[in-house]
């Protein structure tokens, strides 16, 4: 077989504005067919790094390649390799869903015939066909965000970025979101994303890289991570002090449990979800112990950051306001 | 959702540079005019506003002014409302810019295989076709009020040549400074507090040679000056004074287009190319 290049290469990448540092040399990889996820909070470099890579902006030191080419000496052919959909839906907003598609498709280097059956079939593909001749600014957030996907895809791209493509979004369009992202990668897209949500990692990604003021914290596949960050369980909440010592002698013994007196909870690890979740309700109902609050609970960005990290996300602010990339990148420009 | 199926249409092969460029400056220009009819309201100020200022100095200014070696105030005012849209060509080319290139879609051109120059040159050409409206209302409405120009076909023709020179050069100006400055208010900040005296100091509406030495001589080397004199000269056969670029009005106008493009057209391009900078 011949080598492929890695879809995403960088070594030693480094973004810096002014006194702020966006990314600190960062070592990346995305191997062609991967999917790989930049997970860590607002103003992590997140960003930054995807723009780098889609030749927005210049890297200040270390050297990136998409697809075997230089990110700064062979940007063209980067940008024919590359389909950036950014953080904030970038179309036209006072043209039509339909016309923007038409638009896109023809800047890639389609002919107008071409590109309006590559729009309509689009349209087809990402449900779009209801609000396909309505302007761009009258769309909610969930529509705005396939129609710039389905932007994106106006040819098939060799790597597909998507920044934060939930962000912002109800749970029904995230879903939406997670279907087309799973429907894609099944054809085999090579796909990095970003995202503030491990959840949203751990369900799409098959490799996780955590950042933290621009550097990578950690990485691994979902499965590792949760390994090292530690799985859901279910969490029982007891209503008083005597109801949790009933608690602990009805699941001891029976269950993996950890107590926390202060909180009144009782811990079990729910590696299998429903299952454990009813069995520990089962047993708690035939003890008849009153409780205040029963739930599975998943780890969250927070518990990642504070096992892997030691600390919680909490972004470095360039003036103290508002905290993303871009802010950064508009402070110093 | 439907099964996903691949888009399989083939891309064409990939014409050369010069092909590209001109035709996604067409597309671009075509994304340009095509949002129009969502924001009518973007072309007030080639609209509304030249009307506006055409019948204020006509009608509340012409009663009183008396200009020597022209009888009607009319013949007078024309060729300086034509400065003075050239002038506000400039604020207008940089809002639109500032606005424009601060919105997502600017950034999405950018990632794409397009050519750097033409998602500019469509900013300029989207800007120079708005003005080219704005020009016609004004001097459609000038000659509806009695604006008299004299002119042979052939000295028509030049003037339409050296005004669309005229905008083509102040539009990459303005278009320039949007990029810059990047935020609508500034450029209007900058419009008002800049553009808007040099298009007052420019023998527009009244003549500049009784004016204390400082406006005087900012009014004899501004471009709208130039350009002011030039149509004066071509129109109406009125002759400037004062400086080498009123004497020879045309020379210096097409002198002063090049410059501007000459110097704006790099650093626009290389202000786009970040890429490459810092």
């Amino acid at each position: 077989m011949s080598s492929t290049p890695p879809a995403v290469e960088t070594d030693g990448l480094t973004k810096r504005f002014g006194d702020f540092t966006a990314v600190a040399d960062l070592d990346l990889r995305v191997d062609a067919g991967g999917v790989v996820a930049l997970l860590g909070p607002n103003g992590a470099g997140k960003t930054t790094t995807v723009r780098m890579l889609a030749t927005l902006v210049a890297p200040t030191s270390g050297s990136a390649t998409v697809c075997g080419h230089d990110v700064v000496r062979e940007s063209d052919a980067v940008r024919q390799a590359i389909s950036l959909t950014g953080q904030f839906a970038a179309l036209e907003d006072n043209l039509t869903a339909r016309r923007n598609l038409i638009l896109m498709a023809q800047l890639r280097g389609h002919g107008k015939r071409a590109a309006q059956t590559i729009a309509d079939g689009l349209i087809d593909r990402f449900d779009i066909g209801e609000f396909r001749d309505k302007l761009i600014k009258g769309l909610s957030g969930g529509q705005r965000r396939r129609v710039d996907m389905a932007a994106s895809l106006v040819t098939q791209p060799e790597l597909l970025v998507l920044d934060e493509p939930t962000t912002g979004l109800d749970p029904r369009s995230r879903m939406v979101v997670w279907e087309t992202v799973r429907d894609l990668v099944g054809e085999g897209v090579t796909l990095l994303l970003t995202t503030q949500y491990l959840e949203e990692a751990d369900a799409l990604a098959d490799r996780i890289v955590l950042i933290d003021h621009g550097r990578e914290a950690a990485s691994g596949t979902p499965t590792e991570l949760k390994a090292r960050i530690g799985e859901q369980r279910v969490d029982v909440v007891a209503v008083d002090a005597a109801g949790l010592e009933r608690i602990v002698a009805a699941l001891d013994g029976r269950f993996e449990i950890s107590v926390n007196r202060g909180q009144r909870t009782v811990s079990v690890p729910a590696p299998d979800e429903t299952i454990a979740l009813t069995e520990v309700a089962g047993a708690i109902r035939d003890a008849g112990v009153p409780i205040d609050e029963i739930a599975l609970r998943r780890p969250t960005l927070d518990d990642a950051f504070l096992t892997l990290t030691g600390h919680p996300p909490t972004p470095e602010k360039p003036d103290g306001a508002r905290s993303d990339d871009d802010v950064a990148e508009e402070i110093a420009a | 959702m439907s099964t996903v199926t691949a888009p399989t249409i083939e891309l064409p092969a990939r014409p050369g540079s010069v092909v590209r460029y001109f035709r996604e400056t067409g597309l671009l220009v075509g994304r340009a005019l095509r949002t129009i009819p969502a924001v009518p309201e973007r072309l007030s100020d080639v609209t509304i506003q030249p009307i506006v200022f055409t019948l204020l100095f006509l009608y509340v200014f012409g009663a009183a002014i008396e200009i020597p070696g022209v009888p009607r105030y009319q013949d007078y005012l024309l060729p300086g409302l034509i400065g003075q849209s050239l002038a506000f060509g400039v604020i207008g080319a940089g809002v639109a810019t500032a606005n424009d290139f601060s919105s997502g879609v600017i950034d999405r051109f950018r990632s794409l295989p397009v050519t750097r120059l033409s998602v500019i040159s469509a900013q300029v050409i989207g800007q120079v076709i708005e003005q080219i409206l704005g020009m016609t209302i004004v001097a459609g409405l000038g000659l509806l009020l009695g604006w008299e120009p004299h002119m042979s076909a052939v000295e028509v023709l030049g003037l339409i040549a050296l005004i669309l020179l005229g905008l083509t050069a102040f539009t990459w100006f303005g278009v320039l400074l949007g990029m810059l400055v990047r935020s609508s208010d500034a450029m209007q900040g900058i419009g008002f507090a800049i553009v808007f005296p040099l298009a007052f100091l420019a023998g527009t509406f009244v003549p500049i040679e009784k004016m204390d030495l400082i406006p005087r001589t900012i009014g004899e080397w501004n471009p709208i000056s130039t350009l002011v004199a030039a149509v004066r000269q071509i129109t109406q056969g009125v002759h400037a004074t004062g400086s080498w670029p009123l004497e020879h009005p045309v020379v210096a106008m097409v002198l002063w287009c090049l410059v501007i493009i000459g110097v704006c057209v790099p650093i626009a391009l290389r202000r786009f190319q970040t890429t490459s900078a810092a």
